[in-house]
């Protein structure tokens, strides 16, 4: 028994350490050409679909930050109002009566979900390009114009754009702040080899000749926008990330909300990860099928794994305290002769290997946004507070796949 | 400037291999030297008490024929003895945890429960022959165990520690592993009906299953 767990935590070591190596050491290669993006040379006309239910208190802040774009080819905003029952239409009708560019189109019933709005609204654009944004998401101006230079690579599909925190009170949103940041990092790392596997919702651009042909969204997903990469790079097409292109989103104030968002980012991830399972190492001209797929795989089996494995650590250790507690009630006091021992064995020394290089590997990530970055307290917090909270929507994502709660069948 | 994706990079999957093993390949080496050292500090620690189990030997030679003029002496240095083999044997046993028990380290272990059950009898002859009486306390515990079984144990090695603190050189505290394989100690666990482990053999007369208070404890003793 216990050599068998030495040996699956030493292939957990192994994957775990490889990952965050393979990230560190493309940065190393690459750091220099983080902000770079290609200049603009040809100019391509683009429309931004916005998908807007129910958010009468953001939209009105979103077309007007969007109205600010300084891509001048931008032709059109087009916002979606996916029967809001609250006065949503009326703020979008606004700007529509006002503003030339800003298109309202609203969809005969509510569609449910992001992706048939996005797509409903992606019938009336006519543009080369075809980008999304979200309805709380707030592109800065040169946001467009820092992505559009890589289209002009005929196999680009998509280009998306760093996803950062608006904002950022209280515990949740700060720490969601690091997240989003190391996300757009680790992101931006895996551009340089080809491999950016998720175009996020608040803003990427899309080629629409392209778009149109992987049949647009698919709405059956949880996840929309991984799905609809994943269909690109699984036809040969790539996707890029323009580090230097910000935008800024609210994210969820509360566990609750935050634990919703991810079991929905878990699921739409499974969903597609099974969708997408035939193309798993078949021939491509990009890393997709050959290490996307198994990388994403690997990090649900690891992070599931993980997590039984400490809750077998703390089962062994505290449970023995917790099983103890009928003896105290009969004088026995289990801190009174324990000493603080802590051996140092092989698996520890791998574990404190890996999480150095965890500490590293944040990091370099927080600090390529330019600040000083972050402390080593909040770095560990996150990883040690933050961090393990994943385990919730993780666990629920695969509660829900058990009970087959999801559109799992796609397609 | 078009930013084009380099052409070497699978460069970068094949170097971050080589060093994901280099590091591995280290742990395992600085992993595999400590734990090593630790066991060999384990291993030496028993070894040290060979000088003693033959001391204790001559000790039970001479018991059998010494009269009861020296059983003062005698009782006063079997205390010594079993204290010091106790206190040694605690250290060891914190070691021993961090390590599995492996075959080298099993047969050292199984020295040592022999050592300790030739004080038992060592004690077993002394209270016999000299008319002073002292209380012999034997813990015999499971070398395995689940959880539940770890935490009864752990309850009743405190209480036990927290007796002997109490009682000092009015009792000898003997923790024996019961369940190593050797013919000696199931032969005194049978002679005494012990059948479940934990369990406290109190001056060869009582046998108490599981886990018991200082106070229950101490009711048995003389």
């Amino acid at each position: 028994m216990v050599a068998t767990l030495i040996w699956v935590y030493s292939v957990m070591f192994f994957f775990g350490i490889y990952f965050l190596l393979l990230f560190v050491v493309l940065y190393m290669r690459n750091k220099e050409k983080l902000n770079e993006f290609p200049p603009i040379t040809k100019e391509y006309s683009v429309s931004i679909v916005i998908p807007c239910f129910n958010a009468e208190k953001e939209i009105g802040e979103t077309i007007k930050n969007l109205l600010k774009t300084k891509y001048s080819q931008l032709k059109q905003i087009i916002v979606v109002d996916d029967c809001s029952t609250d006065n949503s239409y009326n703020v979008i009708k606004e700007y529509a009566d006002k503003y030339e560019n800003v298109l309202l189109v609203k969809t005969p019933k509510n569609t449910g979900c992001a992706a048939g709005a996005k797509n409903y609204g992606a019938k009336f654009a006519e543009t080369d390009l075809i980008g999304f944004s979200d309805d709380d998401s707030r592109p800065l101006s040169d946001a467009v114009e820092k992505m559009i230079g890589y289209f002009d690579e005929k196999k680009v599909a998509a280009v998306t754009s760093c996803v950062m925190v608006q904002n950022k009170k209280n515990f949740m949103e700060r720490f969601q702040d690091i997240d989003y940041k190391v996300i757009a990092w680790s992101r931006k790392v895996m551009d340089f080899i080809g491999c950016v596997y998720v175009t996020n919702g608040p803003l990427s651009i899309y080629r629409r000749d392209a778009f149109e042909k992987v049949g647009r969204f698919d709405e059956k997903n949880m996840t929309e926008d991984i799905e609809v990469t994943w269909n690109l790079l699984s036809r040969g097409y790539e996707t890029r990330m323009s580090y230097a292109a910000k935008v800024f989103t609210i994210v969820p104030k509360k566990l609750g909300v935050w634990i919703r968002q991810r079991v929905r980012w878990n699921v739409g991830g499974l969903q597609t990860l099974y969708k997408y399972r035939k193309t798993f190492l078949s021939k491509g001209e990009n890393l997709f099928s050959n290490f996307v797929m198994s990388y994403v795989a690997l990090s649900f089996i690891l992070a599931l794994f993980g997590f039984f494995l400490f809750l077998r650590y703390v089962y062994l250790r505290a449970g023995k305290y917790v099983l103890a507690i009928p003896y105290i009630f009969k004088g026995y006091n289990p801190f009174a002769f324990s000493e603080f021992y802590f051996p140092v064995t092989i698996l520890f020394i791998l574990g404190m290997a890996f999480l150095a290089l965890s500490i590293y590997y944040h990091k370099i990530a927080l600090k390529s946004f330019g600040s000083k970055g972050k402390g080593i307290w909040t770095i560990l917090t996150y990883i040690f507070i933050y961090r393990p909270l994943y385990t919730i929507p993780l666990i629920a994502s695969f509660y829900k796949l058990a009970k087959r709660d999801i559109g799992w069948y796609t397609k | 400037m078009v930013y084009k994706i380099t052409q070497t990079k699978y460069r970068a999957f094949i170097e971050t291999l080589i060093l994901t093993l280099l590091i591995l390949l280290i742990g395992f080496f600085v992993g595999y030297f400590v734990e090593s050292a630790r066991t060999g500090n384990v291993v030496s620690a028993y070894k040290e008490f060979e000088v003693t189990a033959l001391d204790l030997k001559l000790q039970n030679y001479y018991y059998q024929i010494m009269d009861s003029a020296s059983c003062e002496r005698a009782i006063a240095q079997n205390f010594i003895f079993a204290d010091d083999i106790y206190e040694k044997g605690l250290k060891i046993e914190k070691y021993e945890q961090a390590n599995d028990l492996s075959e080298e380290l099993l047969l050292e272990k199984k020295k040592y429960v022999l050592l300790k059950t030739e004080l038992w009898l060592n004690s077993i002859l002394l209270k016999k022959k000299c008319e002073k009486p002292f209380n012999t306390v034997v813990y015999v515990y499971s070398q395995e165990g689940d959880v539940l079984k770890k935490a009864e144990q752990d309850a009743l090695s405190g209480i036990l520690s927290k007796l002997k603190e109490k009682m000092g050189d009015e009792i000898i505290l003997l923790p024996i592993a019961g369940n190593i394989g050797l013919d000696i100690v199931d032969l005194q666990l049978g002679i005494y009906g012990v059948t479940y482990l934990p369990s406290i053999i109190i001056n060869e007369e009582q046998v108490l299953e599981g886990f018991h208070s200082v106070d229950e404890i101490e009711a048995y003793l003389k």
